[in-house]
């Protein structure tokens, strides 16, 4: 199966097309901002140097987040036209598994694997993967210095907030791996979880309300529940 | 030749596919009013969220009751900006993998243009006519020369004049959105009870303001009796929209004037946004309109709101002359229609908004 894959939901874009353990085309780039321009053209390039039509492509995947709302709504808005139009089918894939996957093999033997999320706000979001890389705990909304609620024993930290829990963490080391997810590996996860019936569905992973203010008083940071999180 | 429009700029999610014939085949607008109402306006990460949530299920309805298939299309429009930049990138996503994934070309049409060309879906008029164009976001006259090709004769140099509507309303405790809430109350209401300035009547040029107005009325409900005697409201809404039609009537007046000593072709005076719905503003424009031989016109209101019949139509225009835009196209906040128009106002520290 032809996996088409899309990432705007960190710090970073990128776009690949895969099949069958092999990346086909594959284009990323790191960006704080932009992704509203880089992402299609991205996709016109993997498609053209694949040398393959949308009607090849066998699955749709694109990060769901959590992550920055404007980037989480770039790669779902644009994965869902391009799904509507191609009549692809289309799997949802979580920020930090995407992240997770990208942390090498020697790096988590005998050593859990912790991602951190950047959400711009005091807490990031974190999740907590076995060296296999099987969730131990839902995505939740912790503060840097409460990471170790999580995570008390060895563990290798990736992800783009990395750098703000490892302070925080004795035993912890820092994954080399780069701190957003790369689509030719949201690509792999998402056939896998897909051939599982594990897939999510293309909607944002918001994980935490719009910050409103209504007169008088302040709306906000409702959820963050440790049960909004796959 | 058929477009698909699609318009996510400010609290309305809409798709419609339209032709060259100035025929809406299918169309289907979602208003987020609703969701906005308990805050009194626009919340841009609500709009964004909602417009992401519905997209792509009203696009697929739009072409289904335009019984097509996205072979069937020429080109992919949707709203470039201005406006609420997350619903812009929205629509501007959508629409961008619409036309990558269908082989179309793909336009990021100006939102201002959307309405500037209205009239000939609507009317089949030729250019150039003055446009009136006010709105919760924008309150500007425009020479429409062609496609692509506008000069602003005037605009705010503060609110625009829906936003004081819906401020006035909200003061007057008369609910949002305020244009229709002000509208009606004023019906009830004394026009010789309360008197409100004319915001620049007389001065040079034909700029609008409606600050000093908010303000005066602003003053005028705090001097009244709280919470406001529905017969204050009435009179209150009555002496605020009359001040606005009354200074509105000025300044179209003069760009009327302006517009055809210096485009003497011109033959019409057009109205677009939200604000076209009051019918004492209609009023007005039909009388200057006959004073200064402009012939009025009003497209139906569903297309003098925000709509994306009006996006799809400006894709047709701009398709027509071999015009189209890059995968890489980046939405933007802000577009002035008239690159040209005078730095001062509305510029903000950001430049000029539209």
């Amino acid at each position: 199966m032809i996996v088409l894959a899309m990432d705007s939901s960190t710090s970073a874009c990128s776009a690949a097309l895969w099949a069958e353990g092999k990346v086909l085309a594959r284009r990323l780039s790191p960006m704080a901002r932009g992704q509203s321009e880089a992402l299609m053209p991205m996709v016109a390039e993997v498609m053209a140097e694949a040398g393959l039509s949308f009607a090849d492509v066998g699955l749709l995947a694109v990060t769901v987040g959590p992550g920055a709302f404007t980037g989480l709504r770039i790669g779902l808005a644009a994965a869902r036209g391009l799904a509507l139009a191609g009549g692809l089918k289309l799997a949802g894939v979580a920020t930090p598994a995407a992240v997770a996957l990208g942390v090498p093999e020697g790096e988590r033997q005998g050593r859990n694997v912790l991602v951190a999320i950047d959400s711009r706000r005091d807490e990031l979001w974190l999740q907590l993967f076995d060296s296999a890389l099987k969730p131990l705990s839902p995505i939740r909304a912790l503060r840097p210095e409460q990471a170790g609620e999580l995570a008390a024993g060895p563990v290798v930290v990736a992800g783009d907030a990395a750098a703000l829990v490892l302070p925080h963490l004795p035993h912890a080391a820092a994954s080399a791996a780069p701190g957003h997810p790369d689509a030719a590996l949201v690509a792999e996860l998402a056939a896998e979880q897909w051939s599982r019936g594990e897939s999510l569905p293309p909607e944002p992973l918001y994980l935490r309300d719009a910050d409103v203010t209504l007169p008088g008083k302040t709306v906000s940071e409702k959820t963050v529940s440790e049960k909004t999180g796959p | 030749m058929l477009v698909l429009g699609i318009e996510s700029s400010c609290d309305e999610t809409a798709a419609a596919v339209v032709n060259d014939r100035r025929e809406i085949l299918g169309e289907v607008v979602l208003s987020q009013l609703d969701e906005h109402r308990p805050f009194g306006g626009v919340v841009p990460e609500i709009a964004a969220r909602s417009h992401l949530a519905h997209l792509d299920r009203l696009v697929a309805e739009a072409m289904r009751r335009a019984g097509l298939g996205f072979a069937d299309l020429d080109g992919v429009a949707a709203t470039g900006g201005p406006g609420l930049i997350g619903g812009v990138i929205v629509g501007v996503m959508t629409g961008k993998a619409i036309a990558l994934a269908s082989g179309k070309p793909f336009l990021a049409v100006n939102h201002l243009e959307g309405h500037a060309l209205t009239p000939r879906l609507t009317h089949d008029i030729g250019f150039p006519y003055l446009l009136l164009l006010a709105s919760g976001g924008h309150c500007q006259l425009l020479a429409v020369e062609g496609v692509g090709r506008y000069t602003r004769l005037g605009t705010t140099i503060d609110d625009a004049a829906g936003e004081a509507f819906d401020k006035v309303a909200k003061m007057a405790g008369l609910g949002y959105p305020g244009g229709p809430a002000v509208e009606k109350a004023a019906a009830g209401g004394d026009p010789a009870r309360f008197a409100l300035p004319r915001p620049m009547k007389g001065k040079p040029g034909c700029d609008f303001s409606f600050s000093g107005l908010k303000n005066a009325a602003r003053l005028l409900i705090e001097s009244l009796p709280q919470p406001l005697a529905e017969q204050d409201q009435a009179d209150v809404a009555r002496a605020f929209q009359d001040a606005v039609a009354d200074s509105m009537a000025d300044r179209v007046r003069r760009g009327a004037r302006e517009m055809k000593s210096r485009w003497p072709a011109a033959r019409h005076l057009v109205v677009a946004g939200g604000v076209a719905a009051n019918a004492a503003l209609r009023q007005v424009l039909l009388r200057i309109g006959n004073e200064t031989g402009l012939e009025f016109l009003a497209p139906p209101l569903k297309l003098c709101t925000d709509n994306a019949a009006m996006i799809a139509w400006a894709g047709i225009e701009r398709l027509r002359l071999g015009q189209s835009d890059d995968l890489s196209f980046a939405p933007r906040p802000r577009w002035p229609l008239d690159p040209n128009a005078r730095k001062g106002a509305p510029n903000t520290w950001k430049g000029a908004k539209a």
